[in-house]
């Protein structure tokens, strides 16, 4: 077997090293970008769901999110709670939320939303909204009559169109705010901060000291983002959570977004797939086409290589790793193609609506990826040997 | 050494059937040098095909070393031709992909020597053929001659029991075809050789020890 494999590597060696360089480097060129683009949009499609994760961690739910009990509307004694979670070793902090729905008013402009409580210092170690600041300043634990808001309500004021905001208010404008129990009241837009449009830009937030005054509740909270040190470490924690008495839902946010995610790659998944398809059959096309016509052309080799006595196993080996040569060759070229486009991309990111997205590459990409090509350079070497190499000997060599 | 008992060879083409062996019988000794004459389509390249295990004849037994060769497997059939047999064909048939000492060593390889020593056993083979500067070239750089030398050590290098060869001066000159000629002769006087070849030019037959003449599929005589 190893004897005759040493045969087979031998003519493959020869047939390679003597071939046109023509046709051996379009080859390779052909593998290499088929291997790029098995790669490339599925590593998008992974960085979109991402930055998807990424921005829901950061601005939504943190790694874990506390919610009210089955029947509660909202979480109590919310101070205790804290404490009790920022004890645990590998907690980051916690930040409580107070949501209302609410109507905002600027002028003759009017729009509902959901109205956040915060706790500056909590949220600035829990989230990244402060990050988001595109005009004026977050906000500070004493503002009372102050508001933030997302720029998908407060709107652009040169934006054209029919948009659903306050038509472009600026810093320093007044909003009215009606509050669900029906309490209106003005406050100053004291900045606007723009995240993400997966719906993050449509939050406004106050004070946690501002909303319990209008509502008149007091240490309660519609939901609790944790921060950990780690990520990944949230099912962990979850247990341990439990484990502390905690009866509220406690939800990771990999159990939070895993629909929202599945929803907005699930279409970008089928592109993916199409493509990769259409890939491969490129790539059986090419060896199949690249065997093919190196096996006919060398029908009368073929059959001398039979008639001294060199096993047809050989021989359609030999083939075979020729395909795999044109494999492996356009799997590294492909490699270092990759590495130039994704160094690239990495320092400058693709501008998508939901943010910037920056492929991922995962190790089990690389793997299926590597090993669909060969399996097909496989299938696409073996056919047109095999068939040219099990015609009899006297028809191979004079036809 | 090489019985063969009442062969023939039926080709079908389309409809039509071509009788190219119709029952041929006769023996070869060790060491023995026989040229096989007779006109175009006579049956004497199909039956050196059949002889040489590179065609499967209709009817008929060819024993060699007491081996029934035609029971023998695919893949035996192959490891047979490997080892004990050697071919030189009238159109030279080497590989253009190899050089000239690569096309020799070739058989060796497969049979597993190491390539050092299939060089080594290769450039001892040139110097047998008178080619030993031509090793390193490629096909297409060689004379017909030259091509056809090393056909004829690539035909030797594993030492075969039989070397065959199908007009192996068709496409030479008659200087280039008598120095073909002499070197089978050589060697089956030095090394007893046993050497069947095909010709139909009358005068290759003082090279052989004995002729078969074939017409129509038969023998015509011995």
């Amino acid at each position: 077997m190893f004897k005759n494999l040493k045969v087979s590597f031998f003519l493959a060696c020869k047939s390679i090293k003597r071939s046109n360089i023509g046709t051996t480097v379009l080859t390779i060129a052909i593998m290499s970008l088929i291997f790029v683009n098995l790669i490339f949009l599925p590593s998008i499609v992974e960085g979109i769901a991402e930055t998807i994760e990424q921005q829901t961690r950061d601005h939504i739910y943190g790694n874990i999110l506390i919610e009210p009990k089955e029947d509660d509307f909202y979480i109590d004694n919310v101070d205790s709670l804290q404490k009790k979670i920022t004890r645990l070793p590998g907690v980051l902090g916690t930040a409580s939320r107070y949501m209302v729905g609410a109507t905002f008013t600027h002028k003759d402009k009017f729009i509902g939303g959901t109205l956040h409580s915060a706790s500056p210092a909590d949220e600035i170690v829990v989230t990244k909204y402060h990050k988001g600041m595109i005009s004026g300043e977050y906000l500070s634990e004493s503002d009372t009559d102050e508001i933030i808001m997302g720029l998908d309500l407060t709107g652009e004021e040169d934006k054209e169109g029919d948009e659903a905001d306050l038509g472009g208010v600026k810093v320093g404008d007044k909003i009215e705010v009606t509050f669900s129990n029906g309490v209106i009241k003005e406050y100053r837009l004291k900045g606007i901060f723009s995240v993400s449009k997966m719906g993050m830009d449509s939050f406004a937030f106050i004070t946690e000291k501002e909303m319990e005054s209008v509502l008149g509740s007091n240490n309660q909270a519609s939901q609790i983002l944790i921060k950990l040190n780690e990520l990944g470490t949230e099912k962990e924690f979850k247990k341990k959570f439990m484990e502390l008495g905690i009866k509220e839902k406690i939800k990771t946010w990999e159990e939070k977004t895993a629909g929202i995610t599945e929803v907005v790659v699930s279409s970008f998944r089928i592109i993916t797939l199409i493509s990769t398809i259409v890939s491969l059959i490129i790539a059986v096309v090419v060896i199949f086409v690249i065997i093919y016509i190196n096996t006919i052309y060398k029908r009368k080799q073929i059959g001398i290589l039979k008639a001294i006595g060199i096993d047809q196993r050989v021989i359609i080996r030999s083939y075979i790793l020729q395909a795999l040569f044109y494999c492996f060759s356009g799997i590294i070229i492909g490699s270092i193609l990759l590495w130039i486009l994704v160094s690239y991309l990495t320092t400058n990111p693709i501008s998508f609506p939901i943010g910037t997205i920056r492929p991922v590459i995962g190790t089990s990409l690389i793997t299926q990826s590597i090993l669909s090509l060969l399996i097909v350079s496989l299938i696409a070497g073996f056919i047109p040997s095999w068939k040219t190499a099990r015609e009899s000997i006297l028809k191979a060599i004079w036809g | 050494m090489i019985k063969v008992k009442n062969l023939k060879r039926i080709y079908h083409k389309g409809i039509v059937e071509v009788h190219a062996l119709k029952g041929v019988s006769f023996e070869v000794k060790n060491g023995e040098f026989l040229g096989l004459m007779g006109p175009s389509g006579s049956g004497k390249s199909t039956l050196l095909h059949q002889l040489g295990l590179l065609d499967t004849p209709t009817g008929g037994e060819i024993f060699i070393d007491e081996i029934n060769i035609l029971k023998l497997s695919e893949n035996e059939k192959t490891l047979f031709r490997l080892n004990r047999l050697g071919y030189v064909f009238q159109e030279y048939a080497i590989l253009g992909e190899l050089t000239a000492l690569e096309n020799v060593y070739l058989p060796l390889l497969m049979m597993g020597k190491k390539k050092k020593d299939c060089i080594n056993l290769g450039m001892e083979m040139f110097d047998k053929v008178a080619l030993g500067e031509r090793a390193h070239h490629l096909q297409r750089e060689l004379s017909g001659g030259e091509q056809q030398r090393v056909a004829i050590a690539r035909a030797l290098i594993n030492k075969p029991k039989i070397l065959f060869a199908d007009e192996p001066c068709a496409n030479l000159d008659t200087e280039s075809s008598r120095h073909i000629l002499e070197l089978f002769r050589k060697l089956n006087e030095d090394l007893g050789q046993t050497i069947l070849m095909v010709s139909h030019e009358e005068w290759h037959k003082k090279y052989a020890d004995r002729i078969i003449y074939l017409k129509d599929g038969l023998i015509e005589k011995m």
